[in-house]
């Protein structure tokens, strides 16, 4: 298994439930799992958890083996070597495409730099855009500045919280057409979360069905959203 | 085991640096209390029964007058500003701040020369019209004048504060009120007024605590509040035990509206959800509306800054071939001197704290932006008094050190320029740190997460993304910090070396020997480069990227 989450537990701050209590699950490497829920599920805490941008209080997060975090260890996020893509990009907007991407190039020289930099621009097909800024790109562009700004670094995880979300109907489709199809080519284990069953179908090679902090099925695409048509079809009306 | 390996999760340099930086500016404050519950003396006994309650009535009737009319003008100057264009749009937008280079007590002294019996109105009354009023009519040396001149000079706290919110505010939340078939004024009361109240109440606590900590005007003035009752202590009877006293009680006063505010703001924070920000366009008036608007800009203008700015200049130009000297040139230095390196080490403790702060997101953090805080709601002259205290016992250590050497035993830290500098730090870290913590809260935490998904660490990321892009904040916690050190009075007046004077410490010295015209020269020094450095502060807020 790629990912290990075992017997986690988390709490927010200002809440005295927790959010997760003794959650377990794995990904298995190369594969693209998407985890399917409601907001306020706590699928977006997960991916923050397993990045490290938040604490947990109980459990520990393995990646390719090592420990990310159980109840000694905390592994700082710059050290995970995990990818993340926001929901909103987050693009540094004072920094241009080019630089966005270089920006978690940090054991490269110059040259490796630039060429890892056009590759990059090449998979998402922006080759032409380095030297804009952020504020200058539309939604669909944005979101492929963001992945490859996210692979950049090679991580051997990447995760995406509600990709789709700010795109039009249109662009939605052929944005994950295109993911889909790079996350193939490159053989990068990912994890997706959305809300819509759609994505899910499409794009994932296993759905994670998820509701309030706890795990209600898993499996392939197709049975799971069988499965549960009826509590899904509930829950989206 | 939870705790610990989220205490490891957190502790890093910045942590440290919070602390230590947190530990200094709490022992001033930290030494007061300490002596606050000594017993009492026959002074205090004396005060507690005649003159505290008159104390608390004039500084509670004072705070509250100007707290509401400062709210009044500046918020609907911050959204008519925002909001609607009219001739001269550019220049009233920045013009509005300029009142803030005008210190309270310049602006007094000057109000009281323009309308005393030998000032412009009344010669010009009896000498060109042969009219003769009676002087009471014109007398603003009493409570409501000093509203007035604390409204008219501190209203642009708020203003400032909630115009740079509004304009920064994703517009869309105004537009679609405008959709929704919401008028001017409703969307006014409707959205603006919830959406900005953390920004109104950041700014009118700024302007309470400004009049809480006042005592040039108030002792100009002849009213009897909290800091004159203070001096009044300390200098005039030398007695510590009962300044300290009034300042434990006017502490508690001051926490309980730290309190308030708290309540007030609650746990909203308003932060951008999306990186695309579009300011809000304003909008064209005609008609009487435009009338309006434009008039309620001019006469707020002419009476915050053009009047008082005005007599100034024709002050300095009867006074001004006596004053310029060279001994006036060491007084620009100084100035200028101490409030730079008092605004650098200030910005560069704010960002290190309200960093830390952000990040930490428990009450850890909270804790230490509060602390940060103490030191503008403590009045200057207490923490002077504080200050002091730590460096003469400091001092002491320095002095057995120097005898051990065998050297001449002085006394070294608590002559030099260190020790006001120090305080200036402690009572400003207040401003500096607020406007960064605002710049932060603005930008959110998305930025930073996604540079440490990509590798870089804490310590990296302020350099290469935090600290850009809240700039703007940054230069105008500068700025802010930079015109409120060149104001001081109080705690200058206690802490300057031998013989080292301020142009605030030397205006104030000719107004209160009744030598206004001399006063001119160093009150328009002051007011200029105040007015400087908000015309700058204001061309970087204007490019800043959106």
């Amino acid at each position: 298994m790629f990912v290990q989450i075992k017997n986690l537990t988390f709490h927010y701050k200002n809440s005295q439930k927790p959010l997760f209590e003794n959650l377990s699950l794995n990904f298995k490497q190369g594969e693209v799992s998407v985890i399917l829920g409601e907001s306020g599920s706590g699928k977006s805490t997960l991916l923050r958890l397993i990045a490290g941008l938040e604490v947990p209080s109980r459990g520990s997060i393995l990646i390719d083996q090592a420990v990310m975090n159980d109840n000694f260890r905390f592994v700082q996020p710059e050290k995970r070597g995990v990818g993340l893509v926001f929901q909103d990009y987050a693009l540094f907007p004072h920094m241009t495409v080019e630089k966005n991407i270089k920006f978690g190039l940090t054991k490269m020289n110059r040259k490796q730099k630039q060429a890892r930099m056009e590759e990059l621009l090449a998979i998402v097909g922006m080759e032409d855009y380095a030297s804009r800024y952020p504020y200058e790109l539309s939604g669909g562009q944005q979101q492929r500045v963001a992945l490859a700004r996210a692979m950049a670094p090679n991580p051997s995880l990447i995760m995406f919280d509600e990709p789709f979300s700010n795109l039009d109907s249109k662009l939605q489709l052929q944005i994950r057409d295109e993911l889909q199809e790079i996350l193939k080519r490159t053989g990068i284990t990912s994890i997706f979360v959305t809300h819509d069953e759609e994505d899910a179908r499409s794009i994932g090679d296993r759905i994670i069905l998820m509701n309030n902090g706890k795990i209600q099925d898993e499996g392939l695409p197709e049975m799971v959203l069988q499965k549960n048509k009826e509590k899904l079809s509930l829950a989206y009306v | 085991m939870y705790l610990i390996r989220k205490m490891r999760s957190q502790f890093n340099s910045w942590a440290l640096l919070s602390v230590i930086f947190s530990v200094l500016i709490l022992l001033p404050a930290l030494l007061i209390m300490v002596q606050l519950f000594a017993e009492s003396n026959e002074n205090w006994e004396h005060i507690k029964e005649y003159m505290l309650k008159n104390y608390v009535v004039n500084s509670v009737t004072l705070v509250s007058f100007t707290g509401l009319f400062t709210v009044l003008i500046g918020v609907s100057a911050a959204w008519l500003v925002s909001a609607y264009k009219v001739p001269m749009h550019r220049f009233f937008k920045w013009g509005l701040i300029l009142p803030l280079a005008i210190p309270p007590y310049i602006g007094a002294y000057t109000y009281h020369g323009i309308l005393n019996y030998t000032g412009v109105i009344q010669t010009t009354l009896r000498n060109q019209f042969g009219i003769k009023v009676d002087q009471k009519f014109f007398d603003i040396m009493n409570i409501p004048g000093a509203v007035f001149i604390f409204t008219m000079f501190l209203y642009p706290y708020v203003y400032i504060i909630t115009r740079s919110f509004l304009e920064n505010q994703s517009s869309s939340l105004i537009e679609n009120a405008r959709l929704l078939g919401k008028g001017s004024f409703m969307t006014f009361i409707q959205v603006v007024l919830p959406v900005s109240r953390a920004a109104i109440v950041g700014g009118v606590s700024l302007v309470i605590l400004e009049v809480f900590n006042d005592y040039g005007v108030v002792k100009y003035f002849g009213i009897q509040t909290f800091s004159t009752a203070i001096f009044q202590a300390w200098f005039g009877m030398g007695d510590i035990y009962s300044a300290i006293k009034l300042a434990g009680t006017l502490m508690f006063i001051v926490v309980l509206i730290l309190i308030l505010e708290k309540v007030i703001r609650g746990r909203k924070q308003y932060s951008y959800s999306t990186s695309k920000v579009r300011p809000l366009q304003p909008k064209e008036l005609k008609g009487w509306k435009k009338f309006a608007v434009l008039s309620f800009f001019i006469s707020l203008f002419a009476l915050a800054f053009a009047i008082p700015f005005i007599q100034l200049l024709q002050w300095v130009y009867m006074t001004y071939d006596v004053i310029l000297s060279a001994a006036f040139a060491d007084l620009i230095w100084n100035s200028v001197f101490v409030a730079a390196i008092g605004s650098v080490l200030i910005i560069i403790v704010a960002l290190i704290i309200a960093n830390f702060s952000r990040l930490s997101k428990g009450w850890i953090g909270k804790v230490f932006s509060k602390i940060t805080v103490l030191g503008y709601s403590i009045p200057g002259a207490v923490i002077a008094i504080g200050v002091l205290t730590l460096f003469l016992s400091l001092d002491e250590k320095v002095i057995t050190l120097y005898e051990w050497f065998g050297l001449e035993p002085t006394l070294v830290l608590s002559l030099s320029i260190s020790m006001l500098i120090f305080a200036y730090v402690v009572r400003f870290l207040a401003v500096g740190f607020n406007s960064i913590e605002s710049g932060f809260d603005k930008v959110g935490t998305v930025f930073t997460e996604a540079s440490r998904t990509l590798g870089m660490s804490v310590t990296k990321t302020f350099f290469k993304v935090d600290i850009k892009m809240i700039k703007g904040a940054i230069a105008g916690g500068f700025i802010l910090v930079f015109v409120d050190i060149l104001k001081e009075l109080p705690l200058t007046l206690i802490l300057q070396p031998f013989n080292f004077y301020t142009l605030a410490t030397k205006t104030f010295q000719y107004a209160s020997d009744e030598r206004i015209h001399e006063a001119a020269v160093s009150s328009m020094v002051i007011i200029c480069i105040s007015a400087l450095s908000i015309f700058f502060l204001h061309r970087v807020l204007e490019k800043e990227p959106k």
